[in-house]
C-alpha cells in the first residue's frame, strides 16, 4: 500500500515530537499529525522543562541562535504566602549554568514550533526525506482497529495506515478513550485546571529586578494566599522579555468552594510580593488548560495494545509535587521510549501486545514510573488542606515576629514558632506533618 | 493592560486569538444540553471552573453555554458529571477554537 508508515504518532506536542525526532534520527518513515495551525497552536504549560533529555534530542540546542527556549534554569524559589507576607526559601546555583542545563523556561507556542523545525531538519537530511511528514492543521477523528489491533488513523474521509501509532495526544485523550485505554468519563477528583498570563516586561527592567544574566533564568513556586484557600498553588517563570505568572487549581475544590480561577488570578497578582514582580508589564496574553496531577488512582493501567502505544500526558504522566511540575520531562522521555521501541519492532516485524509491552516495562524501569511511584505521599500531601493553607500561615506568622525586630524583650526562635502554629493548627499536627513530609519528600 | 490592574474575564479573552474569527458562523466542537444544567443538576460546577466563562448562569440561576470563547482547555470535560456536556475538538476548517501566539 502507498500510504503505510513504520510509524503515525498523534499530537505534535512535547511527548509527539520527541518521538518524531527519535524515528527521523532512526530512518523510519512516518507521519505526526497535529490538529493546530502548527505545532505548539494548542499547548499550555507553565513552563519549565526539567532535565537534559532535550540535549539528547537536539544536541547543544544552547548553541542554536533561536533555540527555540526562553532562559535556562539557575536560580529557584519556593515562596509559602498569606494575605501579606512571603516567606520564601531561595537557591541560586552557579554550577545551574553550565549545560546541559538542570531546565529550561519554554513558551510553547514558539517552543513546540522550534523543536518541529528541528525534527524536519532532521527528515530532510535523511536518506529518503519525502517519505516521512510533519501534517499540520488536521485532526484525528478516530484510530482504525481492524481485529483488536490499530492499524491507522482517520481524518474527516481519509485513511492512513501504519504498523503502529503512537498517541501522543495530550491530557484530554479523546482516542485513548475511544481505544478503551481510559474509561470514557474521567471524574474532576485527580485534575486541576491551570491559568496563566504571559506579562511583557522591558528585557533592562525584567532582568536587572530579577538579577538575570545573559539567558539565565529564575523558577518561582508559590503556595497559600496564591491558590486562595483552594487547593492549588501559584508559579512565576521568566521568559526572555516576559514573565508566565499563574495557578494550578484542583478543578473539584474550586468547583466546590465557588470560586472562579481567573477571580483567584488576579487576587494572587495581586499580593504585595508578586506586584512588585509584575508592575510596569502589559498582559499579551491569558490561557488556560487542565493539568494532570500525578495521583496515580486516575491513570491508564495499560498503556498500549497491538499496534498501539500511549506516550506523555495522554497517559497522564505528570507529578505535581509543589516544588515542581513535572510533565513536559516526561511527555519527552515517554516520546522517546515509545519511538525506540518502535523502532525495534520495525527491525522484528512483530507488533503484537507482547511487543508493545516492551515500551511499558521501559518505562516502569526509568525515572519516569519510579518517581511516579515513590512521590505518591508527596502529591497526597501537596494536596492537603494542612500544607496548601495552614503551612504557609504559620510561616508567614513566624516570620512576623522572627524578622520583625522590636525594642521589646525577644522570645526565642522555638517559642516565636511554637506560637504561630498553635494560632493556626496544633503541635501535634505540624509533628505528623513534618513526620510525613520527611517520609515522603 | 497594565499586569498590576484587576483584568475582567472579557479583557483576558480579548488577549486570545481564536481561529476561523472571520467567519460569520462557525460550527460547535462542544455541545451542552442545558435541560440537564437547569432541571437536575445540583452543583452546576462548569458555571465556576470554566476559565474562559462560556458557561454563566444568569439573575435567575439558569444556566447558558456559549461555545465561541471556548479555549479548548478541556476542564468542563471533567466537571461535568452529569452527562450534559459532549466535547469534541474543533475542526481545524469550520470549528473555532484557538491559536496560541504564546503558549
Ligand atoms: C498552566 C500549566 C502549567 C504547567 N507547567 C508545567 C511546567 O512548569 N513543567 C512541566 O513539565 N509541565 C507543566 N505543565 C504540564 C505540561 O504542559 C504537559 O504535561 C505537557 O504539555 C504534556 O505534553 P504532551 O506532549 O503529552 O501533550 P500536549 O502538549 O498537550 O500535546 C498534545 C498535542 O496533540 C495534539 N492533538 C490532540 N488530539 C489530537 C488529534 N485528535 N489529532 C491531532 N492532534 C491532536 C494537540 O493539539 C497537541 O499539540 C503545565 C501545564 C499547565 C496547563
Ligand atoms: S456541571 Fe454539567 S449539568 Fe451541571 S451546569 Fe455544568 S454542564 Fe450543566
Ligand atoms: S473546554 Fe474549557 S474553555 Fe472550553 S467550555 Fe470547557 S471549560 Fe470552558
Amino acid at each position: 500500500m502507498d500510504d503505510k508508515f513504520d510509524c503515525i504518532v498523534v499530537g505534535g506536542g512535547i511527548a509527539g515530537l520527541s518521538a518524531a525526532m527519535t524515528l527521523a534520527r532512526a530512518g523510519n518513515r512516518f507521519l505526526l499529525v497535529e490538529r493546530g495551525e502548527f505545532c505548539g497552536a494548542k499547548n499550555v504549560s507553565g513552563g519549565v522543562l526539567w532535565g537534559s533529555d532535550l540535549h539528547t534530542l537536539v544536541p547543544d540546542y544552547w548553541n542554536h541562535d533561536d533555540a527555540g527556549f526562553e532562559r535556562f534554569v539557575n536560580h529557584r524559589r519556593l515562596t509559602f504566602m498569606d494575605d501579606t507576607a512571603a516567606f520564601s526559601v531561595d537557591f541560586k546555583n552557579a554550577d545551574f549554568d553550565v549545560p546541559p542545563f538542570n531546565g529550561v523556561i519554554v513558551l510553547r507556542a514558539r517552543f513546540d514550533q522550534w523543536l518541529a523545525e528541528q525534527v524536519q531538519g532532521v527528515i530532510d537530511s535523511g536518506p529518503h526525506p519525502e517519505d516521512s511528514l510533519l501534517a499540520t492543521d488536521i485532526l484525528v477523528e478516530e484510530l482504525l482497529v481492524d481485529g483488536g489491533r490499530v492499524v491507522g488513523i482517520r481524518t474527516g474521509e481519509e485513511k492512513f495506515y501504519a504498523d503502529c501509532v503512537i498517541l501522543a495526544e495530550g491530557v484530554n485523550n479523546l482516542l485513548t478513550r475511544q481505544v478503551g485505554l481510559q474509561r470514557d468519563y474521567v471524574p474532576s477528583d485527580h485534575f486541576a485546571v491551570g491559568v496563566k498570563e504571559v506579562i511583557g516586561l522591558d528585557r533592562q527592567v525584567l532582568e536587572s529586578r530579577f538579577q538575570l544574566a545573559g539567558r539565565s533564568g529564575l523558577t518561582n513556586e508559590f503556595v497559600g494566599f496564591a491558590s486562595g484557600g483552594v487547593e492549588g498553588g501559584g508559579f512565576l517563570y521568566t521568559n526572555r522579555d516576559s514573565v508566565s505568572v499563574g495557578l494550578v487549581l484542583a478543578m473539584k475544590d474550586l468547583g466546590e468552594k465557588h470560586r472562579k480561577p481567573y477571580d483567584l488570578l488576579n487576587q494572587f497578582k495581586s499580593h504585595p510580593a508578586v506586584r512588585d514582580m509584575i508592575s510596569g508589564g502589559e498582559v499579551l496574553e491569558y490561557s488556560a488548560h487542565v493539568v494532570s496531577t500525578g495521583d496515580m488512582r486516575s491513570m491508564p493501567r495499560q498503556l498500549f495494545k497491538p499496534g498501539l502505544m500511549v506516550a506523555g500526558e495522554a497517559a497522564n504522566l505528570l507529578l505535581n509535587s509543589g516544588k515542581a511540575i513535572q510533565g513536559m520531562d516526561y511527555a519527552m522521555r515517554s516520546g522517546i521510549l515509545a519511538a525506540r521501541n518502535a523502532v525495534r519492532c520495525s527491525e522484528t516485524g512483530d507488533y503484537s501486545e507482547n511487543a508493545m509491552a516492551q515500551y511499558q516495562s521501559d518505562l516502569e524501569d526509568s525515572y519516569v514510573m519510579k518517581d511516579l511511584k515513590s512521590f505518591q505521599s508527596a502529591v497526597t500531601l501537596f494536596h492537603s488542606p494542612a500544607m496548601y493553607d495552614k503551612m504557609p500561615r504559620i510561616l508567614c506568622d513566624f516570620g512576623r515576629s522572627f524578622f520583625g525586630i522590636r525594642n521589646e524583650e525577644t522570645p526565642k526562635a522555638v517559642d516565636m514558632l511554637k506560637s504561630s502554629v498553635k494560632k493556626h493548627s496544633s503541635l501535634w499536627e505540624m509533628a505528623k506533618i513534618g513526620f510525613k513530609a520527611s517520609r515522603s519528600l | 493592560m497594565p499586569a498590576s490592574q484587576p483584568l475582567s474575564i472579557s479583557e483576558r479573552l480579548g488577549k486570545v486569538s481564536y481561529r476561523n474569527q472571520g467567519r460569520a458562523s462557525a460550527r460547535a466542537h462542544i455541545v451542552v444540553d442545558t435541560n440537564v444544567c437547569n432541571k437536575t443538576c445540583p452543583h452546576k460546577r462548569t458555571t465556576y471552573v470554566c476559565p474562559a466563562n462560556c458557561y454563566t448562569s444568569d439573575e435567575s440561576g439558569e444556566v447558558h453555554f456559549q461555545f465561541e470563547d471556548c479555549i479548548e482547555c478541556g476542564t468542563c470535560l471533567y466537571a461535568c458529571d452529569q452527562g450534559a456536556v459532549t466535547w469534541k475538538y474543533p475542526d481545524p476548517e469550520e470549528g473555532r477554537g484557538v491559536n496560541w501566539a504564546l503558549g
